[in-house]
């Protein structure tokens, strides 16, 4: 089971960069693209904090496949 | 290929490594048999690694502040990246000393041994002096140092 997410096209929805995005929740650009690549894990925390600036339910932007 | 300014502070370090390697550590490998080194010769010699090192570390990040003038965010996975190739250096680390314990043990049982065989040209070519003591101990760092850069610059490039 791998940890997927819809996080850039939910990202690109609301018109955020990945710059932006990262500022917005305390991170670097490249962990933002790490986690849009499915390389990088989040932690709960991190998961949680950008679910709510995204405005957008965790369990639905992180999912297992 | 691009790199990050956090990439290129890893790329200084590992290229300190590797300069330290080929300038400082073959006068301790020439001198390793040589138990007449002079104190102030070696005392030199750490001033001359310790200006090496301030001067290197000055120019290189000053360099770096100036092309990267934006300052960037230190986050969990620059602490995950951190704390595997930390994790990876104190295993090469304790296994080093392992193998730098049994080396010197090794060294001593035999130099008896060539004592009981009473070969004194042996004997004499047998020797493990301070400076070849701390030779093996800068040879070990820097490798070790290298080795977990290496794994460091890896991760930043594959998680």
């Amino acid at each position: 089971m791998i940890l997927k997410n819809i996080l850039k096209e939910v990202r690109q929805k609301k018109s955020y960069t990945q710059e932006e995005l990262g500022n917005k929740v305390g991170v670097s650009r490249q962990t933002i693209i790490s986690i849009e690549r499915y390389r990088y894990k989040p932690t709960l925390e991190l998961a949680m904090k950008i679910a709510q600036k995204l405005n957008i339910k965790i369990e639905k932007l992180f999912y297992f496949e | 290929m691009a790199l990050s300014k956090k990439e290129i502070s890893i790329l200084i370090e590992i290229v300190f490594s590797i300069v330290f390697a080929f300038i400082f550590l073959p006068y301790f490998y020439e001198n390793q048999d040589n138990n007449l080194i002079l104190m102030d010769d070696l005392i030199g010699k750490i001033i001359e690694i310790l200006i090496f090192t301030v001067i290197y570390f000055s120019v290189a990040y000053s360099l770096l502040e100036f092309v990267f003038k934006k300052k960037e965010t230190k986050d969990e996975r620059d602490d995950m990246i951190n704390s595997k190739s930390y994790k990876l250096g104190y295993l090469l680390y304790e296994f080093s000393l392992f193998i730098f314990i049994g080396y010197v043990c090794s060294k001593l049982q035999n130099k008896e041994l060539l004592n009981l065989t009473g070969n004194q040209e042996l004997y004499n070519g047998f020797n493990l002096t301070d400076v070849g003591i701390v030779f093996l101990i800068l040879m070990l760092l820097a490798f070790i140092s290298i080795v977990k850069s290496l794994y460091q610059f890896y991760l930043y490039r594959t998680v």
